[in-house]
């Protein structure tokens, strides 16, 4: 069912570094959160992005920073990192404390950051894509090239509102990369099951470029986001992309995985791991030395380290803040 | 100097000139241009403002209320119309858990400065699925401010504020009222909102109403033995409460009728609000009147049975005293 993924390494060398740099971070980031979480340092859910490392740093590296990210399906945190929120934020915001990039109001399936073009997550899985589509029109009628990317899971894209998006996006042909995080599985409910051959055909009535690609390849992610954005840049309208993934981890902190066939996971650790496979690559065309990629991963805990640190010291948040950002006050011409 | 015009009228005029005062507000919805809306409440606009800030979408409201979501935290301004607030339900997601969660999930980094109006009651023989008042749904919503019409004046100067609220506002105005007529001034005005105005002036008992509920009540109030004040709330969520209990405090007595269902209904929350922190203002129980706990039946002699009437309104203030 999986096809071998390639060996080349066809970007150039700092590139190659970036990529396996910043998936690095997620992974390492998220080990952390894991034994954060464990420790009971974390409220609320932890979903994971084992497995789509490659999907969310060949994405992010397509984008602009002016470009906008509306994030969907679970696997969350690698897109806020590929997005470029700063780790302490993030990780204040999985504690629940007032350094949060939201203060403690969203937590982890709620980070948004407005400022780097990231849209808050709607954690009614499906329930970001509208609000994507929204986003390219007010790009268009301000009159940027902008564009508006947005990612959901297999699981997802039952949802009517995916299909609305691709009606009103397809309409007006706005500049709108719909991302599809096919990673076979919505919890215990495989993908398998869906008719379309590709998560991507559902472009296909609306006459939207799509492509279907090996999302654990972090170049062919790039890649192909890079052509939807250019079309979506140059006025050719909204793409579908399915991003092949695989879930190498449970739907969430404390999920016993018992719909999974073990042997073919443990394989799938073996063949489709993004980072374990890109790194293998940088060594063998000779982009980095093992001496090299150990650096890079001991900065990184570094990095992750002072996040925690930073997580830890940031108060919590004074019971009375719960009542704020409700409504912005005073409404209009209130108390004039 | 002030000019009359009909309440549809209002609407439109105030969409026409927020269009032209502010590049960044775009009207959008189910047939907002050449057709003009099911009570001609956008006419005119697409041929004066264009097809780039007068759009059809089409028929669906998660693509309508999710789009201006989208575009609000984007940076422009959306004035989305639903064709009747029913239609609220139909994108249930957007409107209950999206647009008035987004801001305050981010921690007041995001801004959704958008307006969703929709025409909303009963009384034309619509049925179940386009009669409702939905203000109490929304109002349980904290995050949407919920503002109703019900003078061309107010449906004028209220509009306008809506779409220069920074807040998600859900704009209600009443499909009963369309053609009604009333005043408004020739010079531009906003009204302000969350805050609720005494329409009439009276002495001996409080009658909160907004939308037809308010021109009923004033019938009520003329068959009436007593002197009543109207209070008009104008906005629902968030409810100026102090206008009110400033009212009770005065008259001891207090009627709340709204269109919304009884049975969790707007009229029980603003008779709780005055009762617990006037309790010792009151002369006599409160009463609260709305829609029956059904359906709105189609035929005529159903819908207005479940209908508050004005005689039912009447009898509510006399059984005060
Ligand atoms: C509308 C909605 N239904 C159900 C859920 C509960 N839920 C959370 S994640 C999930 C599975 C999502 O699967 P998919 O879209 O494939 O994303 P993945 O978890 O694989 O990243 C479900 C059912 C939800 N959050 N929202
Ligand atoms: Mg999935």
């Amino acid at each position: 069912m999986w096809e071998r993924m390639t060996q080349d390494v066809n970007v150039d060398d700092d590139t190659a570094r970036r990529f396996l740099e910043e998936m690095l971070r997620i992974d390492i980031f998220e080990e952390e959160t894991k034994e954060r979480f464990g420790d009971g340092e974390i409220p609320g859910f932890v979903h994971l992005s084992g497995g789509h490392e490659g999907s969310h740093v060949g994405m992010g590296a397509a984008m602009r920073d002016e470009d906008w990210l509306a994030v969907g399906g679970a696997r969350l945190i690698g897109q806020y990192i590929a997005k470029g929120v700063p780790l302490p934020e993030i990780m204040a915001e999985l504690y629940g404390r007032v350094d949060g990039s939201n203060r403690g109001h969203g937590g982890q399936m709620h980070v948004a950051d407005v400022d780097r073009k990231l849209y808050g997550h709607a954690a009614t899985i499906g329930s970001g894509q509208n609000p994507a589509v929204g986003l390219a029109l007010a790009e268009k009628v301000k009159g940027t090239d902008n564009v508006a990317v947005t990612t959901i899971g297999d699981g997802g894209t039952s949802r009517g509102s995916f299909h609305t998006a691709l009606v009103f996006a397809a309409y007006w042909d706005l500049p709108v990369v719909f991302v599809i995080e096919n990673n076979q599985w919505a919890i215990s409910t495989p993908a398998e099951s869906l008719s379309p051959d590709s998560l991507s055909d559902y472009g296909d009535p609306h006459n939207m470029a799509t492509e279907s690609v090996d999302g654990s390849d972090v170049e062919e992610v790039y890649r192909a986001v890079s052509d939807a954005i250019e079309r979506a840049r140059n006025g050719e309208g909204p793409s579908v992309i399915e991003s092949r993934v695989v879930r190498l981890v449970p739907h969430f902190e404390g999920d016993k995985e018992t719909y999974r066939d073990e042997a073919e996971y443990e394989r799938l650790k073996e063949e489709k791991d993004p980072i374990e496979n890109y790194r293998e690559r940088l060594l063998e065309n000779d982009v980095l030395t093992e001496g090299e990629i150990e650096d890079m991963v001991a900065n990184i805990q570094d990095e992750v380290s002072e996040a925690v640190e930073f997580a830890r010291e940031s108060p919590e948040p004074e019971p009375e803040a719960a009542y704020e950002h409700v409504y912005r006050t005073p409404l209009y011409g209130q108390g004039e | 100097m002030t000019r009359e015009i009909t309440y549809v009228e209002a609407i439109a005029e105030a969409l026409d000139e927020e269009l032209s005062r502010d590049d960044d507000v775009i009207l959008f919805g189910e047939d907002v241009e050449e057709f003009g809306g099911n009570f001609g409440e956008t006419e005119g606009l697409y041929e004066k403002h264009g097809r780039d800030r007068v759009r059809n979408t089409p028929l669906s409201e998660i693509g309508i209320a999710g789009m201006a979501l989208g575009a609000a935290v984007g940076g422009i301004r959306p004035v989305a119309e639903l064709q009747f607030a029913d239609f609220a339900a139909t994108a249930g997601d957007e409107v209950f858990n999206q647009i008035p969660k987004q801001p305050y999930v981010s921690g007041g980094r995001l801004e959704a400065p958008l307006t969703i109006f929709a025409p909303s009651g009963a009384g034309i023989g619509a049925g179940a699925q386009h009669s409702q008042s939905v203000h109490s749904w929304l109002g349980n919503v904290p995050g949407w401010v919920v503002v109703t019409a019900t003078t061309p004046y107010d449906a004028k100067g209220l509009f306008k504020s809506a779409i220069r609220d920074d807040n998600p506002v859900f704009f209600l105005p009443h499909k009963m009222l369309s053609e009604t007529k009333g005043e408004v001034p020739d010079e531009e005005y906003t009204l302000p909102l969350g805050e609720a105005v005494v329409e009439e002036d009276g002495e001996d008992v409080t009658v909160v109403a907004t939308q037809l509920m308010f021109h009923r009540a004033k019938e009520a109030a003329a068959e009436v033995d007593a002197d009543v004040e109207i209070v008009n709330p104008r906005t629902f969520a968030p409810l100026d409460t102090e206008t009110i209990a400033e009212s009770v405090r005065k008259t001891g007595r207090l009627v709340v009728v709204d269109e919304t269902v009884e049975r969790y209904g707007t009229q029980g929350y603003i008779a709780n609000e005055i009762v617990e922190n006037e309790f010792f203002s009151f002369d006599a129980p409160p009463k609260t009147i709305g829609v029956k706990d059904v359906p709105i039946p189609l035929s005529p002699p159903l819908e207005q049975e479940v209908l508050p009437s004005a005689d039912r309104i009447a009898a509510g203030i006399e059984s005060l005293f």
